[in-house]
């Protein structure tokens, strides 16, 4: 993302973007720039994203012509998921028969060579998944095939989100002309020097320091170690939402309005806020697409408490990669939700039946739990979590370091809540101010060797 | 409509019993219901008014408080 290719297109495309007079031939342009950019850094991406969109494309027309829609709508899935099955999980499945192999002999065995991941693919495939659900839900209509192969390929948003829905970005598309405000010219700017900012100045300075504590965490301190926890809790979440402010800042200079991906998180006061706030457009997909679908399966309580938040957010995690540590990590939070939900239960029946409620003073543990039980996630995560994790738990001084970050934790939400509003309410921003950014990044992307967590996926 | 919907999230979902909250309430964005209590709400809406609406139309933005819902739940 932070490339030649990608500023190279983004700079050339947009002055022509400006100059072409009616918005079809805008789209058209920047369709062009688009399949550029993918081809530039991977031609085999290319294919599988032409590829991927005509079927979309044609399963989406079957679906809104049909009555009966639902075995279109399952074949445009099944053949959808079937790519991202295809080039990101068939290895790991492989790796699992061959495991099993050795218990039962019976069991087929195959093969697997090494499939490079077309880049994106992870993105598209949710981008097309929410496309032919919207059509048979009646929420959208197929609209025409170029602005379809726009909105797949769009490369501001294309390396890793966010997963824009069609819905929103279609109206932009039809528009008969965007018109040409500055102001959109100042936000985008000021967006990606921001993004820039957290990606180079911030995640990248702390993932140098703490990098070297999670490969050998042994030859450090166990307080250490915690503080090594807590750097990449927040080395990933500037990582990821600087490349969002890129995606959307680039998004904005053509005129289009691309969906946040991050509205402080790490302030969330509990679980369930939290995945309001963190990667908003995949919070959404699978709330919309997995998490209420699998609960209209069942009404009982423990389907819907304890089944479904779990095997939803291992989904989630799993689309992260075809590893067991992300798996893992999705059903930490899965089991996450149900726990607070459960939670909120005992606390309204208690109410209800007892008039008693929780003393307000707990309140105060609120948003220190949920950054800890977030910053614990991370250990599966990231690779080589484990390793941190026994150093940290299997020692007194390593659980003490987390009970004293804990109480430290509780005096930074303190001072976060008083300051919060008259922090936000102070900041204004100069022009000048952008130029101070860019000039910085500049100087840390010279000095440090840069790529994006999340573009991985 | 909007009787029936408020009297529903006052019995099912309102922690506090005293607080009052009327069609304009905002309900999800102020964190008065969640993504379980809106399974819920969207089952009940189905029993009562025989409509059923999509996830992607459950938002904070098209779905916050009761008069959008009626809203929502007209046009399906």
């Amino acid at each position: 993302m932070i490339s030649f290719e990608f500023f190279g297109i983004l700079s050339i495309s947009l002055i022509l973007y400006w100059l072409l007079p009616a918005q079809r031939y805008r789209n058209l342009l920047l369709t062009a720039s688009s399949l550029l950019f993918i081809w530039l850094l991977d031609h085999q991406s290319l294919i599988v994203v032409l590829a991927l969109t005509l079927f979309s494309y044609g399963m989406g027309q079957i679906i809104y012509r049909q009555k009966r829609s639902g075995w279109a709508h399952a074949l445009g899935i099944v053949g959808v998921l079937s790519s991202l099955i295809f080039f990101k999980y068939l290895g790991f499945l492989a790796g699992i028969t061959d495991s099993l192999y050795t218990f039962l002999e019976a069991l087929p065995r195959f093969s697997v060579h090494h499939l490079l991941l077309p880049l994106g693919i992870s993105y598209i495939v949710l981008k097309h998944i929410s496309y032919l659900t919207d059509i048979k839900w009646k929420l959208v209509k197929p609209g025409n095939f170029l602005d379809f192969l726009l909105y797949s390929s769009l490369f501001t948003i294309f390396l890793a989100g966010p997963i824009e829905r069609f819905e929103r970005l279609s109206p932009q598309l039809k528009s008969p002309r965007i018109p040409f405000k500055r102001s959109d010219l100042e936000l985008g700017s000021q967006r990606i020097a921001l993004g820039l900012f957290k990606k180079l100045v911030i995640a990248d300075w702390i993932g140098f320091f703490i990098a070297d504590i999670w490969r050998n965490p042994d030859q450090y301190h166990p307080g250490l170690a915690v503080l090594a926890l807590f750097g990449y809790a927040i080395q990933i979440y500037f990582d990821f939402a600087g490349y969002s402010d890129i995606a959307i800042g680039s998004s904005r200079l053509f005129g289009l309005k691309v969906m946040g991906n991050f509205q402080r998180p790490y302030l969330a006061p509990n679980i369930s806020q939290f995945w309001r706030r963190w990667h908003i457009s995949l919070s959404d997909f699978i709330r919309d697409y997995i998490f209420f679908p699998l609960s209209r399966l069942s009404s009982s309580k423990l389907w819907l408490l304890g089944f479904v938040p779990v095997i939803a957010m291992a989904l989630c995690g799993i689309w992260h990669g075809a590893e067991s540590r992300y798996l893992l990590w999705g059903i930490w939070h899965g089991l996450g939700l149900t726990v607070y939900q459960l939670f909120q239960q005992f606390k309204r029946r208690r109410i209800k039946r007892k008039g008693q409620r929780l003393n307000a003073s707990l309140a105060v543990l609120a948003w220190p739990v949920t950054f800890m039980f977030v910053s614990l996630g991370w250990l599966s995560f990231r690779a080589f979590g484990l390793p941190v994790a026994r150093h940290i738990f299997f020692s007194a001084e390593g659980l003490l370091a987390i009970l004293l970050s804990f109480l430290l934790l509780i005096f930074i939400g303190r001072a976060i809540s008083a300051f919060q509003s008259r922090i936000s309410a102070k900041v204004r921003w100069r022009p000048a101010f952008t130029l101070y950014l860019l000039l910085i990044c500049l100087i840390c992307y010279s000095a440090m060797n840069t790529e994006f967590i999340y573009a991985a996926f | 409509m909007e009787e029936k919907l408020l009297d529903f999230i006052r019995d099912e979902f309102l922690e506090d019993p005293e607080l009052e909250i009327d069609a304009d309430t905002r309900l999800i964005s102020a964190g008065i219901i969640d993504s379980f209590s809106l399974v819920s709400l969207q089952s009940y809406i189905e029993r009562e008014f025989g409509k059923r609406i999509p996830a992607p139309r459950i938002t904070a933005e098209s779905f916050d408080t009761v008069r959008q819902m009626v809203q929502i739940i007209q046009q399906f």
